[in-house]
């Protein structure tokens, strides 16, 4: 993908954060720059703390920057919008709402008239593997299936940017490995940009066009690694495992840092 | 009739599973009317003065049956029926004013926080004064109907009122956030998140202000000479008629009566957190 001349869909400058509670300062991101193309898949990874989350939430719209600025589709973000879904990792369903109508959510806000809601919300169900649960609430859901409903939840909006929030980290190993590759398949039919926040490294390789390594707090860009293998991935083969032993050497230097951080006083 | 064959067949079903719970039960209710009545004949036997304070069960139980068609004994023209309508519909009109002025108050108390710092003091200060010491002012100034009522909106208000502010502060801010990227603004957040969210502590002030009420306008109403209607006058007026047997009489059906609007307010719960997917 390097050296691909197609435009880009997220650019984030000089990006910082800092958390401030009383006398405690915590600087969670300090100059981090990406880039992301229009229909590119990207893994954002690295250790616990290092501000992944803080990225999605400030291109989402749900934090403000404490400096720098992040553009989608050259329009600078300032509040929460439509044409960037997020999905969360704790899904964050409406517990009152049926799958049908958590999926219609913000077409309702939209004024989407009740029909056309209603043919929108039965292709995504379809898209996502959910006929038949259509009048289920989120608690007779399995969370595999739970995160279905996020992503056809966030995929409603038609948005330009998927953000996903670490949204296989509390799913089972089977499930979670059957939703990447649902992931992949829903990505391939709605060609959506794809910012995923992950801190497993297998999961970074088996879906990311790009990975990016984040360093330890303060947060900012360590190293981007290309993934050019082809889908499906084999995650026995063995151009898989040199990528991942090669994201993993990057990461466990961050790691080693993050713990000493720890350790040491500030 | 086969809804009716369904019927007897869950009652059935819940009676062989719980038989041993009804039979313990059983046992204790039995136990007492059997002292109850034991009490009240020693009394009686032994001329004590304390004899007509303490009439027997079957007494009670044959008050409480004519008390639904004939008057206490020396009066006229005044039957549970109506005392229990008259109750009811108190608790009612109490009820529906505490709602409609509380939910808009909690929901705006939760929603901003200059608002909850102007509304707390008063809070603080109104809430732990018992809704009784406001009988007498409130049955001079509102009269034998409404001021009941008023004692029955002081003591249902303040529960409504503080789980609703208690449930727009928990509202899950994780929700909001989804909200909030699906294009929902500050106003579509509140009505499509907000208030669902604020549904079952609404339901818990309710049930809490219930129990609260049924004191209220029990006592409230023991001020006969300005009431005169309600469960609450009966049992007055039954003891100062000296008819101790209606007396008890009516204390039973207040119990029962709470018991009914506390199941029925639990069974309108039950329905709407299945409605809404909650459970």
């Amino acid at each position: 993908m390097d050296g691909d001349p197609m435009s880009a869909c997220i650019e984030i400058r000089g990006l910082s954060k800092v958390f401030a509670s009383g006398k405690r300062r915590v600087v969670a991101l300090a100059d981090m720059g990406l880039e992301v193309a229009d229909g590119e898949f990207v893994c954002l990874l690295g250790p616990s703390g290092c501000g992944k989350t803080t990225v999605l939430r400030i291109i989402a719209g749900l934090e403000p920057a404490t400096g720098g600025e992040v553009l989608v589709h050259g329009k600078k973000v300032e509040s929460a919008g439509p044409e960037r879904g997020m999905v969360f990792q704790e899904f964050a369903l409406f517990p009152w709402r049926t799958v049908r109508r958590n999926i219609e959510f913000g077409l309702e806000i939209r004024g989407v008239s009740e029909k056309a809601r209603h043919e929108l919300s039965s292709g995504l169900i379809e898209l996502v593997g959910l006929k038949g649960f259509e009048d289920a609430h989120p608690d007779e859901l399995s969370g595999g299936m739970r995160q279905r409903v996020g992503i056809a939840r966030a995929l409603a909006n038609e948005p330009t940017v998927l953000l996903m929030d670490e949204p296989f980290g509390s799913l089972d190993a089977q499930t979670r490995n059957l939703m990447q590759k649902e992931l992949l398949r829903i990505w391939s039919a709605t060609r959506k940009t794809v910012l995923f926040v992950t801190h497993s490294v297998d999961e970074a390789v088996f879906l990311a066009d790009r990975i990016v390594v984040m360093t330890a707090r303060p947060g900012k860009v360590r190293e981007i690694i290309p993934v050019s293998l082809p889908r499906p991935r084999d995650r026995t083969s063995a151009e898989f495992i040199a990528v991942r032993g090669r994201v993993l050497a990057e990461l466990d230097e961050e790691f080693e840092k993050a713990r000493e951080k720890e350790l040491s006083p500030d | 009739m086969p809804r009716s064959s369904v019927l007897l067949a869950r009652v059935k079903d819940a009676v062989v599973a719980n038989w041993v719970k009804l039979v313990l039960g059983l046992v204790s209710v039995s136990i007492f009317i059997a002292s109850w009545a034991i009490a009240s004949l020693y009394l009686s036997e032994s001329g004590s003065s304390l004899s007509p304070f303490v009439p027997g069960p079957k007494l009670v139980a044959e008050a409480f049956l004519s008390s639904f068609v004939d008057s206490v004994p020396g009066l006229t023209g005044i039957r549970m029926g109506d005392m229990i309508a008259s109750s009811m519909i108190r608790i009612f009109w109490g009820f529906l004013l505490a709602m409609l002025v509380a939910l808009p108050m909690g929901l705006a108390m939760g929603s901003f926080k200059t608002l909850e710092s102007m509304g707390k003091p008063l809070v603080e200060v109104f809430r732990p004064i018992p809704p009784l010491a406001w009988v007498p002012v409130f049955l001079m100034v509102f009269k034998s109907f409404w001021g009941p009522i008023g004692i029955v909106f002081l003591g249902v208000f303040f529960p409504i009122l503080l789980n609703v502010i208690f449930g727009v502060k928990s509202v899950d801010q994780r929700l909001v956030d989804a909200a909030r990227t699906l294009g929902a603004k500050r106003s579509a957040v509140f009505t499509k998140v907000v208030m669902p969210a604020i549904v079952p502590y609404m339901m818990t002030g309710i049930k809490v202000g219930l129990g609260v009420g049924w004191m209220c306008i029990v006592a409230a109403e023991m001020m006969p000479i300005q009431s005169g209607t309600g469960v609450g006058y009966y049992v007055w007026l039954s003891a100062d008629y000296s008819r101790y047997d209606f007396m008890y009489a009516t204390m039973l059906v207040i119990g029962l009566l709470s018991i009914l609007t506390t199941g029925v307010a639990e069974l309108i719960e039950k329905r709407v957190s299945r409605w809404m997917g909650i459970r």
